[in-house]
């Protein structure tokens, strides 16, 4: 490139603004977190959610409800109408990621034309596939949705990968505790992993060893470097190809205000432009501009060595470039609505989806709302598993359905839902787990706890235990104990204390089910059964998952 | 993993404990005296309080049951390194009685200071998550503005040590806690539907990790870990205590104002007495009937221990 002008050019600062912005999003999502002394993390840790148009499409097709948090992103869409998909070349973090990974891994190969293709199509058939489906109550839209796949992939696993590097190395080394002379080499490694634990990985205190990982966070890490690999073959693959998000914002660009001009005098149709062009956006050398396709990141102008090409509005003495058509199939586009709804239907066929049948181990965050409805606000962009100070919440693989894939469900072996703490609802950008002050969260039940007798210490092994007793939260104890005489294999008799559970008193919040000293499979486990979002429907669901009757006279059915 | 053992400590300190030490073992010698084993500081002053008077109530029994002792120079070496160990269980603010006393620990720690420590430490492994708990329980706040170092203890910095007891013979232990010169217990008399009290012995459960399994024979495990921990003093807060629904309480009406407070060298002792503040007969409690037979103190507190009364 060295008949590039000289001097800092408008792509530079394009290249510069979305380091900054992908650098603001990773700290957003590390400051989705418990932090001391406030209770909540603020709504700034949603923005890049927020101001998503495919998320408020989605969400209001799917559950004809519209937070009002996400009417922010009504500003992208006004950025777009005026200037194009400069969202897609500037802000978003995941098209950050894309171009550098492109850099990175196209370095060195020689610069070739790439015109744009009819593939580039394929993003815009798949938009129209979900958002039918949305129509009727599919929110699936959001797995594909850029910054939902990215905040979900961060937080779920290239954060865990980081922390888990960061924990492990330094804590071999304490454990080792190896000394040259006099000097410890922990007292290197250990500031340095003591500022980590504190101000980016948790708040101090915050001891979430052994959880600091997600089942299945491998396969989203997985998916994502695949995505990110498919830069090496086409640079920006995602973005050109597949991304719904751009597809959104490409009929939104339609035609923009501010469009690119071309001065035919001086033009020699060498396309330079074409070569760095990060959308593919044009058809032939200096001709062809698509603005759907364009993402505003004005390599073209910076590699034009004769200065032909510039972006303006509408300006007397100034001619905007014709643009070409994106020349969409309307037969295609209703094949793929079509499709969209039959994705629908063969998402559904399944007993457990929507919460016909309750799956045990969907223990869904304290707030959320009954399964059909959360399934069509549930973003799965993992920032309640985030911010769950336990590390108890993890993505679903099977246990929602494949509907439901990648939202939340409590794992209280791993962590429990803490008595004190609200935060789920609090950072949930569609109110999917609907926010709650503390008064009301303690009221809400989200399972039930029982015993497994075969092997619950004072049943099957006839020794004292009650750890799930004392670490009860309920102020009453939803566990308590009653004194049973047992006779031992010598034919001594003892008075043991065995634990039972209260079916009025328990949230399952699962901190028995975590403390209980079987590790491999605990002796008192917390199953979704009893959960307060299901109560009776009388004509659907006569008990719906409250098979414990309150023991007032309160008719169920009433 | 490497073992440390509790003699490694030791013996590090060990000559400058006796340099230190020397001059105050010889005036007692002289004194041919005994020195006062236990103090329970009791307020008969007026029995209702606003919130800053049973502050203030609760600092006085402190710094009286300390004074009966003879003072925190008795114990605390000029320079030394002193941990508190107050229990902060649990995410539950004072007045729901879950962990100590706040204004017990601070005066603690300042006293601490005047007898000459260099550095005092405070800190816990909480059964809640730590970082709630400890703002919650109010201990923080109230130790800082006295200059303590409030320290979390990191779940990854446990390191496996022999304790060499008769059921357990090794266990996770905070080295820090080790390392320090002093230790100070400073639990709360509670309720536990298991071990029937929580109490001085018990309150060492929160130098370690992997305590589970302890409950199966609480009593055993509790004297390996007081053994071990060789208790120089406990100071046993009953300002409040939490009669039901303990160790973790969360009703105020399972709190009862006491208002009285024992500290000494003989950890049975405390505990015995902890027990009848209860309203528990001491042999009741099995960490306490085999803490005595273990030799680790003497259940009859009544012959050891000097009343203090504080208004």
């Amino acid at each position: 490139m060295s008949r590039r002008r000289p001097g800092w050019t408008a792509a530079q600062t394009r290249r510069t603004v979305q380091i900054a912005l992908l650098v603001v999003f990773f700290g957003l999502v590390l400051a989705v977190r418990l932090q001391p002394g406030t209770d909540q993390p603020g709504p700034l840790v949603k923005l890049f959610l927020v101001i998503d148009p495919l998320v408020l499409a989605a969400t209001a097709l799917a559950a004809h409800a519209v937070p009002k948090i996400l009417l922010w992103s009504l500003l992208v869409v006004g950025l777009t109408a005026v200037l194009g998909r400069v969202f897609c070349g500037w802000v978003c973090p995941m098209g950050t990621i894309h171009d550098l990974a492109g850099r990175l891994l196209r370095a060195g190969r020689a610069k070739r034309r790439q015109p744009w293709s009819r593939w580039q199509l394929t993003k815009y058939y798949l938009l129209a596939a979900f958002l039918a489906g949305a129509l009727f109550g599919l929110h699936w839209v959001v797995v594909l949705d850029p910054i939902v796949w990215l905040t979900r992939s961060t937080a779920t696993g290239l954060l865990p990968a980081a922390r888990w590097a960061a924990e492990e190395s330094s804590t071999a080394v304490f454990q080792a505790d190896p000394k040259i002379g006099s000097w410890r080499v922990s007292d290197a490694t250990d500031p340095a992993y003591q500022f980590l634990r504190d101000h980016a990985f948790q708040a101090p205190g915050q001891d979430i060893l052994n959880r600091q990982a997600f089942v299945g966070g491998g396969l989203i890490l997985a998916l994502l470097a695949v995505v990110v690999a498919l830069n090496a073959w086409r640079p920006r693959f995602w973005c050109r190809y597949l991304c719904p998000l751009g597809a959104l914002l490409g009929i939104v660009a339609w035609r923009p205000l501010v469009r690119r001009t071309i001065d035919k005098e001086t033009c020699t149709d060498c396309d330079l432009c074409g070569m760095t062009c990060h959308g593919a956006a044009a058809s032939a050398a200096g001709q062809g501009w698509k603005p759907s396709e364009c993402l505003g990141c004005l390599n073209c102008t910076e590699a034009c060595p004769r200065g032909s090409l510039a972006f303006s509005l509408p300006a007397p003495g100034r001619t905007q470039a014709s643009e070409a058509s994106l020349d969409l199939r309307k037969r295609a586009l209703l094949g793929s609505a079509v499709g969209g709804v039959f994705a629908l239907a063969v998402l559904r066929i399944n007993p457990q989806s929507r919460g016909k049948v309750y799956h045990p181990a969907l223990i869904r965050p304290p707030g959320s709302r009954p399964e059909p409805e959360f399934l069509q606000r549930c973003l799965a962009c993992g920032l309640c598993m985030k911010v769950c100070p336990t590390g108890g919440l993890h993505p679903t693989f099977t246990e929602a359905g494949l509907e439901g894939l990648w939202s939340p469900r409590l794992v209280p072996q791993i962590g429990y839902c803490d008595y004190n703490c609200t935060l789920c609802g609090a950072v949930c950008p569609t109110e999917a787990i609907v926010p709650l002050t503390l008064d009301e969260k303690r009221t809400v039940r989200i399972g039930l706890a029982s015993f497994d007798v075969t092997r619950c210490i004072p049943y099957a092994y006839g020794r004292e235990c009650m750890v799930c007793e004392e670490h009860c939260p309920i102020p009453d104890k939803a566990i308590y104990s009653l004194n049973e005489w047992i006779e031992d294999r010598t034919g001594h008799w003892k008075k043991i204390k065995q634990p039972h559970v209260d079916p009025e008193k328990c949230t399952g919040c699962g901190i028995c089910e975590h403390v209980c000293p079987f590790e491999d499979r605990p002796a008192i486990r917390v199953t979704s059964a009893n959960e307060s979002r299901h109560a009776a429907d009388p004509v659907r669901r006569p008990l719906g998952n409250q098979p414990i009757l309150p023991s007032s006279d309160a008719d169920p059915y009433g | 993993m490497r073992q440390h053992s509790r003699r490694d400590f030791i013996v590090g300190s060990a000559a400058g404990a006796l340099a230190l030490g020397s001059q105050g073992l010889l005036s007692h010698a002289m004194a041919a005296e005994e020195p006062t084993a236990m103090t329970i500081a009791k307020w008969t002053g007026p029995k209702e309080l606003g919130a800053e008077e049973l502050k203030q109530a609760a600092i006085k029994l402190t710094e009286k049951a300390i004074e009966g002792l003879g003072g925190l120079k008795r114990f605390v070496g000029q320079g030394s390194v002193v941990w508190v160990k107050p229990n902060i269980g649990w995410d539950r603010t004072p007045e729901l009685a879950a962990n100590t006393n706040p204004d017990v620990v601070a005066t603690i720690v300042r006293l601490c200071f005047e007898a000459g420590a260099k550095k005092v430490r405070v800190g816990d492994n909480p059964c809640d998550m730590a970082a709630k708990a400890y703002p919650a329980s109010g201990i923080p706040d109230a130790v800082k503005k006295e200059g303590a170092e409030v320290l979390f203890l990191d779940k990854s910095r446990f390191r496996d040590t022999a304790i060499q007891g008769e059921r357990v013979k090794s266990i996770p232990i905070f080295p820090a806690i080790l390392e320090a010169d002093l230790v100070i217990n400073v639990p709360i008399v509670k309720h536990h539907r298991m071990a029937l009290a929580t109490l001085c012995m018990k309150n060492y459960m929160g130098v370690m990790e992997s305590r589970g399994t302890f409950h199966q024979a609480i009593a055993e495990c509790l004297v390996d870990l007081t053994r071990f921990m060789k208790p120089q003093l406990c100071i046993l807060d009953a300002v409040r205590i939490l009669k039901n629904n303990g160790p973790k309480g969360g009703n105020l009406k399972d709190v009862e104002l006491t208002m009285t407070l024992a500290a000494g060298t003989d950890i049975v002792a405390l505990d015995a007495w902890g027990a009848v503040v209860m309203g528990k007969k001491p042999t009741e409690i099995s960490s306490i009937v085999k803490g005595a037979e273990a030799g680790l103190g003497k259940i009859d507190y009544k012959a050891i221990a000097k009343e203090i009364a504080v208004s």
